[in-house]
């Protein structure tokens, strides 16, 4: 007979926690420094120069903090987002899905809007957008609810089926489509009138798009919104327990619904701004916070404010990387996927060691 | 005309059997309660551990032996944290899915930047063993010969690995076992099932059927690395939603990789079909590309939406699915 068991240890400390996650990340750091010696890369400076982003020794150092801000914004609302809907134990993993539907609709009224004063036009834009992915979200909660339908499925077939309308707005010449740049004979996706491309504070040459100034905000919002709003509270139980809820009085299908609509919403929210800030849509303007999101989310352990840090890290380590990327040839910024990955396996393996001990079989017993 | 149908037929067949691979891995995972998103990832480690070993000693059967091994390797990694660490299964899968496509294009950029460049496949020994194989007499059978029986050894390997799988399920006691705790995880413990051990052989063995589908893919596509593209190219998202279109069959999985199949060939082959019959198939040139790409999605949509409204019984999806199992958590 196996002589240990396993067994959940007796309350969280999140000191214990942060240092196995600190152990992880140093060893997957570990890891990547093998690889990209294994490379003829020097790791040190290759870390140096992904962890400060490229900024030492840079003249336009302020170009690569608005580049990492426009990098994060997207992440961390979308982080959040999921995070929300991982509280009630709802899988939605269509993340990419909702903010694609998000981007088209803000890009319908970027296109067709015109005329309206910009701070409008652009509230016009965030609303198109929030309504549509929350719509969406709905949709897959109701089945959820109603029918049962295994949402995590459901979800990610509609990122593909978005996928593949955004990129056929994008590859059809055709009078109707009002998407496309008419100026160009091959089909690309135009830019926005200048109406509808944010803008932002000037400090000195710095330019701080009024999308960080929400992000921010909505931090806060959502941090007080679970902390301290009935809603909040519900949704905790039902996660926890939607038997428990359900006991308790709780409407958990409407629970359900509302939370699922608030989050998409959100990720439609993420679109619209990233839209607006960038000036155009394109297939690849989702840059994967679906996917990220998710691992940022459960990095954060559904935590508000560990996943604001957890996607200011990873938004350091992808854009780190991709600014490392121009020294190096024989690297490209996908290092940041593998890093990534290799952190996260570690993290979990950390996450498992924090949460469990191991026992003798006899003390158990007693 | 004939050759314009007989061609058709043929790229079903020939660009499509990956998908079969990934599906019957991936309904050999999901029978044991695990949910695996890592398809993608699974499959581009195999392609390009497998290619890489298959160049190097010039042996089909190496590349398979080892694209199998690197991908069950990617499973072990996968049973280790969601079946003994108890991670979650969507993250887990999810990242192995990033982790593998990186990966892909780590190994790509540092052999093509390495002195002895991207090996290529064109003339070589691997690329001899990859040539069809005429199955005597059938293969000469007008249109059905060509289609079915002129193929390379990977797709009749692809077709007899979901038939024993398909017999495997249904007809042994280790595999009655293993959908007893894919649907009820507590009842097979307290049979005395070693859940741990049947989920580890499963989801290792699993994925190195995907593994041996990405090697495929790799020999298929002329197995050049591109710095842009990976060689899986979707086939692995395709897979997870063709499981379910196969409701959990392995042999109904052999029809299905037909069937969408059938779709991504109207993509790309519209052309031929509208020139060749005018006026009956004229019609689609004017259906747009990405509509036959995102087919396979909607119809498993719907699919998911129809069987689940009309609480549908004969639904084989296993009820623990994507739930891991912690004995002491009852």
């Amino acid at each position: 007979m196996k002589k240990y068991h396993l067994v959940r240890r007796s309350g969280q400390s999140i000191k214990r926690l942060l240092i196995y996650y600190l152990i992880g990340i140093t060893i997957s750091m570990g890891i990547g420094a093998v690889l990209l010696w294994s490379l003829g890369i020097n790791p040190f400076e290759y870390y140096g120069r992904m962890l400060t982003i490229g900024m030492v020794g840079n003249k336009y150092a302020y170009k690569n903090v608005e580049g990492l801000l426009k990098i994060l914004v997207p992440l961390l609302i979308t982080s959040l987002a999921l995070g929300l809907s991982f509280k009630m134990r709802f899988w939605n993993i269509g993340g990419e899905g909702e903010f694609l539907i998000g981007a088209i609709s803000a890009a319908i009224v970027a296109f067709n809007v015109t005329g309206l004063p910009r701070p409008l036009t652009i509230l016009l834009m965030c609303i198109a957008a929030m309504l549509s992915s929350g719509l969406l979200g709905l949709a897959v909660a109701f089945f959820k609810v109603r029918f049962n339908t295994n949402e995590t499925l459901v979800t990610l077939m509609l990122n593909y089926i978005m996928l593949y309308l955004i990129t056929y707005l994008g590859k059809t010449k055709e009078d109707w489509n009002f998407f496309l740049d008419p100026k160009s004979a091959r089909p690309i996706f135009g830019k926005f009138p200048e109406s509808a491309i944010m803008d932002g504070i000037k400090i000195g040459n710095f330019n701080l798009l009024w999308s960080v100034i929400i992000a921010v905000a909505l931090i806060i919002f959502i941090y007080i919104y679970l902390k301290y709003t009935k809603h909040g509270y519900e949704i905790s139980v039902v996660g926890d327990s939607a038997a428990t809820a359900k006991y308790a009085g709780m409407k958990v299908s409407r629970i359900i619904m509302r939370t699922m609509f608030i989050s998409s919403a959100m990720i439609g929210l993420a679109a619209g701004l990233t839209a607006s800030a960038s000036g155009t849509i394109s297939e690849t303007v989702t840059n994967n916070v679906g996917w990220t999101g998710i691992v940022v989310a459960w990095l954060g352990k559904l935590s508000v404010p560990a996943i604001a840090v957890t996607s200011v890290l990873i938004a350091i380590l992808q854009f780190g990387c991709k600014t490392a990327a121009t020294k190096y040839p024989s690297i490209d910024s996908n290092f940041a996927d593998l890093l990534q990955g290799i952190i996260l396996f570690s993290v979990l393996t950390a996450d498992f060691c924090a949460t469990f001990t191991l026992k003798k079989k006899e003390d158990a017993k007693k | 005309m004939i050759d314009v149908i007989t061609l058709f037929l043929f790229s079903i067949v020939v660009y499509n059997i990956p998908l079969l691979y990934g599906t019957a891995g991936e309904i050999m995972i999901e029978k044991s309660g695990s949910l695996n998103l890592g398809v993608e990832g699974t499959m581009a480690i195999g392609a390009v551990a497998g290619y890489l070993a298959g160049m190097r000693s010039g042996s089909l059967l190496v590349a398979c032996l080892v694209s199998f091994a690197a991908a069950g390797l990617v499973g072990a990694v996968f049973s280790f944290l969601t079946v003994t660490l108890q991670a979650n299964q969507n993250v887990t899968g999810l990242t192995i899915t990033t982790f593998g496509v990186a990966f892909y294009y780590f190994i790509g950029n540092a052999v093509s930047n390495s002195p002895s460049k991207w090996p290529a496949l064109g003339g070589s020994r691997l690329d001899q063993q990859f040539a069809p194989i005429e199955i005597p007499l059938l293969s000469k059978i007008p249109v059905i010969g060509k289609t079915f029986f002129s193929h390379t050894v990977l797709i009749y390997l692809g077709i007899i690995i979901a038939i024993v799988m398909w017999f495997y399920f249904e007809k042994t006691v280790p595999g009655l076992k293993l959908r007893a705790i894919g649907e009820n995880p507590g009842a097979a413990d307290s049979l005395g099932v070693n859940i741990t051990l049947y989920k580890y052989i499963h989801i290792i063995i699993g994925s190195g059927i995907m593994g041996i589908g990405g090697l495929y893919m790799a020999l298929n596509m002329g197995g050049t690395f591109e710095g842009s593209n990976c060689w899986i190219n979707g086939y692995g998202w395709i897979s997870i939603a063709l499981v379910i279109f196969a409701n959990w069959s392995p042999a109904k999985a052999i029809l299905g990789t037909f069937i969408f199949g059938f779709f991504n060939t109207l993509r790309v082959q519209n052309a031929p079909l509208a020139t060749a019959f005018p006026n009956t198939l004229g019609w689609l040139t004017k259906i747009p590309a990405q509509f036959f790409s995102a087919l396979p999605f909607i119809i498993t949509l719907i699919v998911l939406l129809i069987s689940s409204v009309r609480k549908n019984n004969n639904s084989c999806e296993p009820s623990a699915i994507g739930r891991n199992y912690y004995r002491e958590d009852r």
